[in-house]
């Protein structure tokens, strides 16, 4: 398209790179095809070109963001599949964040919206804060019909039912490889994660290890930033941030690293950006050597785990037509692009594998979006689960800790994390999740 | 481009037409503050733009029956609009008129195997209609290169091709029956799921009307049946002469590929630098698709191959795999997409006789140079309809109007040697003037007495496909009327 | 009056003060009677263009199908649509013309696969009521420039203009065909077996239903194209069809083609006494009314969607249809029936009323045929 911004305006690095993405957006409309808000909406409004106007007019113009801007904006999921199916190749990712870093500077919201970006910003990425709030929702889940707010109330009804108790796995430490060593690898503990389900952690760090690699949980790594990232408060997400960089970039400089491992997809893509996300900063060079050794735990588990891997048939382990409908989250399929590698390892393993129709789309989930825009999560979440529900499925596996919060909340199938079931399949316990009270437990039995 | 005047009376009552509309929608379906109405100032033309008094979303035929009873009283121009992927400016609006969009009107209603047809609402895009019918292993053959994205409505104003027409026709010999919601709000059906219309063909006139004669809010359309396979080859030649007489070859041989695809040495080499398909360096390229069981695809290529090699092509590569498949069809599918890369672009949808190809190709060449904005061509070998893409840079000051300049002499050169302006994207307001080219004064009276008949008041997409100059008149009168 | 030129006939037809029956080759007298002097298309003969690589033919529209056909086939080509010859069952004589052809939309068994008339249609050259020499189309497949007003001609029985010069989309011949035949299915069951066969990926071009008139029912399906793939194709499709009874192929190519002569003209119908509908309807609609019509005669095309009927002299067939969706057109029965119960079905208030708009802008003063077909 074409863009009207003056040279002054084009030396902030920032609108400079929107400038270059706006330039390669041609309205041809084809986003609107794979958008889950234009799906449910409807509205040119609520679509990736849609918004790629209304930011493209926000910025050449420098408004003060308008409450209707900031609303289509709000709705926004970042789930990329935009991005998947542009043929222009326009870096949605890159303009979107710009844009919620323009109006968190420059929008000034309603008390209560900001009291409650406040509070999630001030909670989410600290698993002792987030365990409290956690105790807390769940002693005040029974009143949620009392919150004015539905978002409040959305909240509460979302707590899980049982807190895990802290797993000192997620400490720092090192975990020696139970093979000859393959690999040394950094294991991203994540914040919320480690709080709500302290099973994939722990899945992931028995599988690494019976796999060869030797397992280091970096000396102050936390949150990755992205839930302060996608609100747009860039002084907090760059914050927490340095903070990973600096710990793995020690790490990378010692005794060195191969990968950075990641098994919560939402954090993957952001961690992969941290190139893009310091470019201009000191920690450049740093952060860009972090994010290129970066990777989901399916990308490091389809090299470790080729077709005929030993691993794979030294267990007894025969799931006998155990059905997995694997949902593939936004994060992992348009964020960093990894489409087959959980499937693929979900087949070696025995399983057999479905997939739900309209794939592509999100579950709703899309990090705190299901806090924040309950109305249309809710409705992304009914349709995600009637059609993994339509396959049949004995159980649900997801590579993001956000989906099988959500997708686990609409369902009585269990869900669990593909690590997990690959975990199992090589020698591990069967996942715990399998079997929790108000859960289908699948009837076939398993021969080991 | 010029667009007519907004309606001044029109513009002093916003406020109670907006009122109106919120009365029988509900909220979210109402746009009218201008931070919001400025998504709908354009299509996929973004060249142009102009943002509307209003936009509305109606979710139902009774909605929109009602929408446009309110506009018919209230005299305000409404300009339907499917995905907004138009690349003719089909969905511009004049600041006057209220743009009703079906987005919303997005259900299967009913789908019909031992009948083979499919019933849906209008806003459902193309590919999903497909989508709803594939596990069936059946398909709808219509397929325009934005199928993911564009809308029935869309394809049924414009009478979208795509690259399957050479054997399975464009929409209108795909669609049996329309609900056509009319400018005064009267609903009624044409067509069904029987063949042949009992009258007057309403519906054949209906497709490709562009938005101007109703609003089709539900269409019929017929479903087939997936051949058992498909597969590609790929020719390259020396010549745009040698490429094209191999086609008319082929298809005097009896032969009726599924589909036949050509692109210039300007977007081959675009597209390896962009997909690295593996295409050969060359003047002229061919991917002809066949379908069938595999014997019969065999046989079919084996004559097809006998004629190409009859020609010298400098190379020809069957698939023996859905994976060589895909590589051939890949150049030619990111072809659009890897020319964006380099420019900004306009892609131009000229139609002309097959016999003609070398000689246009030869002219296109000679324009191109005059002009100074280069041009590679993509286009469907096997009915004529060509895609020239003229590079240019939009933020470049004159380039837009050289390009337009040099589109215009193009498409003059299609109707020159027997061709016409639009194969498929339509008229809408890019080829409006152009129209004197084609059609006598009579045929354009013709075919706005036929505009006349449907919409008295001319307030539906008043602006399109007619010379401003020559629907001036009737435009006028529409207004003076209210 | 016969003109020998579009100019001439322009002339004709501005000059002219009463009204005007419309002629072709006179063979296909379908419509609601017209008194009015003849206007003959006769001397509007030859072929203007034929391109078989581009798959195009444009003629006047006076020109002799026969003429067209001949010409097609010396290069291995055909109208796809087979229209049908219509003066063994009307009993007319005279020699069919391309433009009667359009006008009416004739088309034959290959319909339900290839399209009717209309869909091979690529543009017109017409003289309206007033006189005007009027074009529309083109010689090109892939044509949306402007209204589609071809679509709107074929078919118009001369009520909206007189066709002058049409172009026509051309396709190959194919190498050789065969005929499946089902014996002895009753309607509900033939309409099955043709849904099955239609909705396989084999591509049958024709479908139709023959009753048991005493020498048992047969249902007849044909499958065309190169050789290895016909005999490929046809024993497939006697595969899936084998549950519905006992298969018969017809493989001579020759024996074949007569069987689908026979069925495009309807040849069974001749010598019936009695009035000749043609019905449309949905397929499984299809299989319900010929149970229920009390025809004296019926043959079904296009998988069941297609209803050739003879009928009692006079019988109203609507009034049987129950609202069935479709429409029924009275293709042969006397003056007198053709007034009172009207050739063409009753058209929906607002598509009747927009049908009267057309034909009022078309021809103001109203000479075209005028109510052929209201």
């Amino acid at each position: 398209m074409q863009t009207t911004f003056t040279p002054e305006q084009l030396t902030d690095p920032g609108t400079k790179r929107s400038n270059e993405i706006l330039r390669t957006c041609v309205h041809c409309g084809f986003c609107t095809a794979t958008c889950p808000t234009y799906q449910v909406l409807g509205d040119e409004l609520d679509s990736p070109r849609g918004r790629i106007y209304l930011i493209k007019d926000m910025l050449e113009n420098e408004r003060v963001p308008d409450d209707k801007t900031v609303k289509h904006i709000d709705r926004c999921l970042s789930c990329l599949a935009c991005m998947s199916t542009c043929p222009s190749g326009v870096h949605y990712m890159h303009l979107v964040d710009h844009a919620r870093e323009y109006i968190e500077q420059k929008y000034k919201r309603s008390w209560s919206d900001r009291a409650l970006r406040w509070i999630l910003a001030q909670i989410l990425p600290y698993p002792t804060r987030f365990r409290l709030a956690l105790l807390g929702a769940k002693i005040g889940r029974p009143f949620a019909f009392l919150m004015p707010d539905a978002r409040l109330k959305a909240m509460l009804e979302m707590a899980p039912k049982t807190i895990p108790p802290v797993s000192r796995n997620d400490d720092p430490q090192t975990f020696a490889p139970q093979a000859p060593k393959k690999m040394r690898v950094a294991l991203m503990t994540g914040c919320a994660q480690k709080a709500l389900n302290t099973d994939i952690n722990d899945a992931t760090i028995r599988l690494l290890r019976r796999l060869g690699a030797e397992v280091v949980v970096a000396e102050g790594a936390g949150c990755c930033g992205a839930l302060t990232h996608h609100m747009g408060k860039t002084k907090e997400s760059h914050a927490t941030a340095a903070k990973n960089i600096r710990a793995w970039h020690k790490e990378m400089e010692g005794e060195g690293l191969d990968a950075i491992v990641i098994n919560t997809s939402g954090c993957g893509t952001t961690v992969k950006d941290y190139g893009h996300m310091f470019r201009n900063e000191p920690l450049a060079k740093e952060a860009a050597a972090v994010a290129g050794i970066a990777k989901d735990i399916s990308e490091v588990l389809i090299d470790l785990l080729p077709k005929d891997a030993p691993e794979l048939t030294a267990v007894n382990f025969s799931p006998c037509d155990m059905t997995v409908a694997y949902h593939a989250a936004c994060s992992l399929q348009h964020g960093q692009q990894i489409k087959t590698y959980p499937k693929d390892l979900l087949k070696r393993a025995g399983f057999k594998v479905v997939e739900p129709a309209d794939s592509h789309l999100c579950c709703g989930s899309a990090g705190t979006y299901n806090l924040m825009q309950p109305e249309i999560s809710k409705q992304l979440k009914q349709r995600k689960v009637d059609t993994l529900e339509a396959k049949n499925p004995d159980l649900i596996a997801a590579g993001n800790i956000g989906c099988m919060m959500q997708i686990g909340g609409g369902t009585d199938i269990p869900i669990v994390h593909t690590v997990e079931l690959l975990d199992w399949a090589t020698g591990g316990p069967q996942p715990p999740a399998m079997t929790v009270e108000g859960k289908r437990t699948p009837e076939v039995p398993i021969l080991r | 481009m010029e667009m007519p005047a907004p309606n001044a009376a029109v513009l002093s009552k916003k406020a109670k037409i907006v009122a109106r509309l919120q009365a029988v929608l509900p909220p979210s379906a109402v746009i009218h503050e201008e931070a919001e109405t400025r998504a709908y100032e354009c299509d996929a033309l973004s060249a142009y733009r102009c943002p509307p008094l209003a936009a509305v979303l109606p979710s139902s035929t009774e909605e929109v029956s009602a929408v446009l009873k309110i506009c018919h009283e209230e005299g305000v121009p409404v300009v339907p609009r499917g995905s907004g992927t138009s690349l003719a400016g089909g969905a511009l609006p004049t600041a006057d008129s209220v743009i009703l969009g079906v987005a919303r009107l997005n259900d299967v209603i009913e789908t019909d195997y031992e009948n083979r047809v499919i019933k849906v609402q209008t806003g459902r895009t193309n590919l999903s209609v497909t989508g709803a019918v594939e596990e069936e292993d059946f398909f709808y053959a219509p397929d325009p290169s934005s199928q993911l994205a564009c809308a029935i409505a869309g394809n049924i104003a414009m009478n979208s091709g795509g690259a399957h027409c050479l054997k399975y026709g464009v929409t209108t010999n795909n669609l049996l029956g329309v609900t056509l919601v009319m400018m005064d709000g009267t609903i009624t059906e044409l067509g069904g799921a029987h063949l042949d219309a009992g009258g007057l063909d309403l519906l054949g006139l209906i497709c490709g009307s562009e938005g101007q004669l109703g609003v089709v809010t539900e269409a019929t359309l017929r479903i087939l049946r997936k051949p058992e396979g498909a597969r590609p080859v790929l020719m390259g030649f020396d010549s745009a002469e040698i490429a094209g007489a191999c086609v008319s070859d082929i298809i005097k041989a009896g032969v009726l590929p599924v589909a036949i695809e050509y692109m210039d040495k300007k977007v081959i080499d675009v597209v390896e630098n962009y997909a690295q398909a593996g295409y050969p360096t060359c003047e002229a390229l061919l991917i002809v698709e066949v379908e069938g069981a595999p014997a019969e695809i065999d046989e079919q290529l084996g004559l097809i191959t006998q004629i190409a090699r009859k020609h010298n092509p400098v190379e020809l590569r069957e698939s023996t795999s859905s994976e060589e498949a895909a590589k051939i069809w890949l150049g030619r599918k990111s072809a659009f997409g890897a020319m964006g890369q380099l420019n900004d672009y306009m892609c131009l949808d000229g139609t002309i006789p097959v016999s003609s190809l070398p000689y246009v190709l030869r002219r296109i060449g000679e324009l191109s140079a005059e002009h100074g904005l280069e041009v590679g061509n993509v286009f469907h070998a096997g009915d004529g309809n060509m895609h020239p893409l003229i590079l240019f840079d939009a933020n470049k000051p004159g380039d837009l109007e050289t390009c337009e300049a040099l589109g215009a002499d193009i498409l003059r050169l299609c109707v020159e040697v027997g061709g016409c302006l639009t194969g498929e994207h339509g008229v809408g307001i890019e080829k409006r003037d152009l129209m004197n080219d084609q059609f006598a004064p009579d045929d354009l009276e013709n075919q706005m007495a036929v505009k006349d008949v449907f919409d008295p008041t001319w307030l539906l997409n008043p602006a399109k496909v007619f010379p401003l100059a020559v629907s001036e008149r009737r435009r006028a009168l529409a207004i003076a009327a209210e | 009056m016969t003109p020998n030129s579009e100019a001439e006939l322009a002339d004709a037809i501005a000059s002219a003060k009463t009204p005007l029956r419309i002629m072709g080759g006179g063979t296909r007298p379908v419509g609601n009677p017209v008194a009015g002097e003849v206007l003959s298309t006769s001397g509007l003969s030859g072929i203007e263009l034929y391109e078989p690589g581009a798959l195009t033919i444009v003629a006047k529209a006076g020109t002799p199908v026969d003429e067209i056909e001949a010409a097609l086939s010396k290069e291995n080509q055909r109208l796809a649509f087979e229209p049908m010859d219509h003066r063994s069952l009307l009993g007319t004589n005279g020699t069919p013309t391309i433009g009667g052809i359009v006008a009416a939309n004739v088309s034959g068994p290959r319909r339900v696969q290839s399209g009717a008339c209309r869909d091979h249609m690529l543009g017109v050259r017409f003289v309206d009521g007033t006189g005007t020499i009027l074009k529309n189309g083109g010689r090109v497949m892939k044509n949306v420039t402007g209204y589609d007003l071809v679509k709107l001609l074929t078919g118009s029985y001369g009520t909206l203009g007189v066709l002058t010069e049409v172009s026509l989309k051309v396709l190959p011949k194919t190498d050789t065909q065969a005929t499946l035949m089902i014996h002895g299915l009753d309607f509900p069951q033939a309409v099955k077996a043709m849904s099955a066969a239609l909705g396989s990926p084999y591509e049958v071009s024709a479908a139709a239903h023959m009753p048991d008139m005493g020498d048992g029912a047969v249902t007849m399906l044909r499958i065309e194209g190169f050789e290895q793939s016909v005999a490929y194709r046809a024993e497939q499709l006697a595969n899936e069809l084998a549950t519905f009874g006992e298969i018969t192929v017809e493989t001579d190519a020759g024996k074949s083609a007569k069987i689908w002569t026979a069925s495009r003209d309807v040849a069974g119908f001749e010598n019936a006494d009695g009035d000749v509908w043609r019905i449309s309807v949905k397929p499984t609609d299809g299989a319900t009314i010929a149970a229920s019509l009390g025809a004296d005669q019926l043959f079904m095309d296009w998988g069941g969607g297609l209803i050739w009927a003879v009928m009692p002299k006079g019988t109203d067939l609507r009034a049987r249809m129950n609202g069935t969706p479709g429409h029924a057109t009275l293709i042969r029965a006397d003056e007198a029936t053709r007034a009172t119960l009207g050739t063409f079905h009753p058209e929906l208030a607002p598509v009747a009323k927009i049908s009267a708009g057309l034909r009022n802008k078309f021809d103001p003063k109203g000479i075209l045929n005028p109510g052929l077909m209201t």
